[in-house]
């Protein structure tokens, strides 16, 4: 029950003779007094000297609400515990000497009068110790293609609140610049219900499609855990300016013809459920993960109007254990995934069924690259004009892997040797209504909504009615616990004229 | 992600890399916005302009394009435009030139304003006049080039009664977003005023020479355009042939000189809202033009979109 009570000493501060600590596993006897009544006399918190009392009250006021006489000890320290719990994830106290500590009321040597004597009363205090209020970090980064350097400054407990600032400057050979900054805090001091606004600003190189894209905007946002295991919510409003330039000399007409700035204005909702045992060399569990984003219908203008959604599932399983023929007893772990996607534009404003335009590049899904779809370039899979991956919008991907012990190394090691297989197929959203007669430009962009349909139709149609770009491959999984590097070699089996494949040796580093 | 294909490739694996994929499929068909971009097989101008005029070909409402499509129909290359920002140029200013593409995968290079002329004379079927490089014909283009252009920037960027027409030529076509309209519009003013000050000194003409450089004396800048445009209906008057320099037919000068007499008669000049001849406001451009001189330039003008926009109306629209 209470992993996070510190068992321990009596040096809080209300000098207590008979100060209590609660063991992991309940002894018998303390099982039968769980069921007894009691309420909480006093809560102290030591420690949070730059922490607002209002946030401690919203916490703790679930402690001393309701003491109805038939509030039992058992009760009431599961309410110590989440208390506990939610004191830690704030984020603000350090680990290390934390402890609560509870204390029998009525052994107080003073003012034990008025105290139900029928009832155990308890002294709560927490010890804490806040962590510091300003981090600064320097450092630099590689992998997915690009190197970096980054500085970056967070500002703990702001106003008391837990609420966090963080500042973040980067510089890269793919990202040139990169400046964003986020204030989040906890609403009523609940950990698990936070609200962000952020401001960003970055200019970021696009080789397989020869452009830069600069952003500039901001976003409000709202995340939550909700259920049992913590899935994971969250609702973004944002507005982001994007500016297509700096188009390389080869550029295509394509990218040419998206050059320019655009406003998107939208509402993001993310749900993440991750059951997986560990997220950089998971042997167990699975994860389901969906984007969806509404933009630039109704009241929320904007120069794009689509809506957007990504559906992400991710397994593994431990096949059988290699007990018998490896001494290790590694077991050989299976795993696989499927992501789909799909854009669909929308008229703008509150019309259902007027025109709307079709999506621009920086809108469109790009699928292939090292952590993506391995054995494809950044990019490399979907429609291209000349050079440039110019996108698609409707998607579907998937990878099967086989992990395989070293020989040699036992269930604990980071390193595996891994076989797979991926694959996908990225389609864009045709006009098939109007092939161009006169040769020259048909500058009408806007397509109606029974053409949209007609188009979406047949692109998801398409996903299916050939077999999908593949590749498979074998290499070496290093799972670091903060991110996941492999150097694999692969070849492709099936492509589509003018996808870029990679055949050969390609190292990736995952977050 | 780094990759080391090795310089040598040791021959297994160059006869295993040589027999993957082992099946290609046809390419993916490109998104709905590139099948109009990629659907020619003419030329691309990419220039200011609406998509209905560009549709049609009609003028660019800029004047550095407007001067190279001119000059691009004299020399009667085939071609199309496309309505394009700077964003979309490799030199960051608009007009230039794609083109045709040999394949569907080619990706020919690009060919800046700077080097328009040339691809004109190599793959027009018809050579304008070529002007020999003289004085005068410096001392000429660089009225265009100093006085017209500062009050042409001027009147469109920097008046604000030309605000709402910026606003229709070069804001809203960006974006919707009144937050991005506003930023831009703001780039742009800043950037004309940049190019107004670079030539500031000599812009006067005799004007107000004593002005320090921050300051830019309007009544002056319009008056070096009248007197500009004047020489030029002067030289116009000299020709015999009723193109500049008495060329036989139109050259890269007479482009040059309807972009703005073209585009001054047709935006600035105050005219349909019925604000009659009320030559006191400074940034009727047009109204100069038709004034210059016995009214060659207005003549020059009407010759040239005859020859080469014939469907187009005359009257300022």
């Amino acid at each position: 029950m209470a992993a996070s009570l510190a068992p321990g000493g009596s040096n809080a501060a209300s000098h207590s003779p008979r100060t209590s600590s609660i063991p992991d596993t309940p002894a018998p006897a303390l099982s039968d007094h769980l069921l007894t009544p009691a309420s909480i006399s006093s809560v102290e918190v030591y420690g949070a000297t730059n922490t607002r009392k209002s946030l401690l009250d919203h916490l703790f006021r679930p402690l001393v609400e309701n003491p109805g006489p038939t509030t039992t000890l058992g009760e009431l320290l599961n309410r110590i515990n989440r208390a506990s719990e939610k004191l830690v994830r704030l984020d603000i106290f350090k680990q290390e000497g934390y402890g609560v500590f509870i204390s029998d009321a009525r052994d107080r040597p003073s003012g034990a009068a008025g105290l139900h004597p029928e009832r155990t009363e308890l002294d709560v205090s927490f010890r804490v110790k806040e962590k510091s209020r300003l981090v600064l970090s320097a450092g630099t980064d590689f992998g997915n293609a690009e190197g970096s350097a980054y500085t970056n400054a967070v500002l703990r407990n702001v106003f008391g609140g837990a609420e966090s600032l963080s500042v973040n400057a980067s510089t890269g050979t793919r990202t040139r610049s990169a400046y964003n900054a986020v204030f989040s805090a906890p609403l009523n001091g609940n950990p698990d219900l936070r609200v962000g606004v952020e401001g960003l600003r970055s200019s970021t190189q696009k080789p397989w499609a020869s452009h830069e894209e600069q952003l500039a905007g901001g976003s409000l946002r709202l995340a939550w855990l909700a259920g049992k295991m913590g899935d994971s919510h969250a609702l973004a409003y944002s507005g982001v300016w994007r500016q297509l330039t700096g188009l390389a000399a080869g550029a295509s007409p394509t990218v040419r013809a998206d050059a320019g700035d655009s406003l998107k204005s939208s509402i993001t909702h993310t749900f993440t459920r991750d059951r997986r045992d560990s997220p950089t060399l998971p042997q167990r569990g699975h994860l389901f993960r969906t984007v969806s984003e509404l933009a630039g219908w109704g009241p929320l203008h904007g120069d794009v109007s689509f809506f957007k959604s990504e559906a992400e599932v991710a397994g593994a399983s431990s096949l059988l254990s290699t007990a018998r023929f490896h001494k290790s007893g590694t077991p050989i772990t299976v795993g696989g995934s499927l992501r789909l996607g799909l854009l669909y534009p929308l008229a703008a404003g509150f019309s259902f069924g007027g025109p709307a335009l079709p999506s621009r590049i920086n809108d469109r899904f790009q699928l292939g690259g090292p952590t993506d779809v391995r054995g494809f370039k950044l990019g490399g899979l979907g429609p291209h004009d000349g050079s440039d991956a110019v996108g698609g919008d409707v998607f579907a991907a998937g990878s099967v892997n086989m992990m395989l012990p070293l020989p040699r190394t036992g269930p604990a090691s980071p390193l595996r040797i891994q076989l797979f297989a991926n694959g996908g197929r990225l389609v864009a959203l045709r006009n098939e209504g109007r092939e161009n007669e006169n040769g020259g430009p048909d500058s009408n962009l806007a397509l109606d909504s029974s053409a949209v349909l007609r188009g979406m139709k047949s692109a998801v149609g398409e996903l299916a009615s050939e077999l999908p770009s593949l590749a498979a491959g074998v290499g070496l999984v290093y799972a670091h616990p903060v991110a996941r590097f492999e150097l694999n070699f692969s070849l492709p089996i099936i492509r589509r004229e003018g996808e870029q494949v990679r055949k050969g040796l390609q190292d990736i580093h995952h977050e | 992600m780094s990759v080391w294909p090795s310089p040598t490739v040791p021959r297994p694996l160059q006869q295993l890399f040589d027999r993957v994929p082992l099946l290609t499929y046809d390419a993916n068909a490109l998104p709905a916005r590139s099948q109009s971009a990629t659907s020619s097989r003419l030329p691309t101008l990419y220039v200011f302009s609406t998509d209905s005029d560009a549709r049609l070909g009609a003028p660019s409402y800029n004047p550095g394009c407007l001067k190279w499509q001119t000059f691009l129909k004299l020399a009667r290359v085939e071609f199309q435009i496309v309505p394009a920002t700077n964003h979309a140029s490799p030199t960051g200013a608009l007009p230039f030139l794609l083109p045709a593409r040999p394949s569907p995968s080619a990706s020919p290079a690009p060919v800046s304003a700077a080097r328009l002329h040339k691809y004109a004379l190599e793959h027009g079927q018809h050579k304008p006049a070529e002007q020999t490089p003289t004085l005068r014909l410096d001392a000429y283009q660089a009225l265009l080039d100093v006085p017209i252009r500062n009050a042409w920037l001027q009147a469109l960027y920097l008046e604000p009664r030309h605000a709402a027409l910026l606003g229709r030529l070069y804001v809203a076509p960006a974006s919707s977003s009144l937050w991005v309209q506003a930023t831009l519009r703001h780039q742009l003013r800043r950037a004309a005023e940049a190019e107004i000050l670079k030539t500031s000194s000599s812009a006067g003409g005799g004007g107000a020479s004593a002005a320090t450089p921050i300051l830019v004396d309007e009544s002056a800048m319009y008056a070096g355009a009248r007197d500009a445009l004047d020489a030029l209906a002067d030289l116009l008057a000299e020709s015999e042939t009723g193109w500049f320099f008495g060329a036989p037919s139109p050259s890269l000068f007479d482009a040059s000189v309807f972009a703005y007499t073209h585009l001054m008669r047709r935006l600035l000049d105050g005219g349909a809202d019925g604000e009659g001849e009320d030559l006191k406001i400074p940034a009727r451009l047009g109204a100069l033009v038709r004034d210059a001189g016995t009214g060659e330039l207005e003549s020059h003008r009407s010759r040239l979109l005859e020859m080469l926009w014939p469907g187009e109306s005359l009257s300022g629209r």
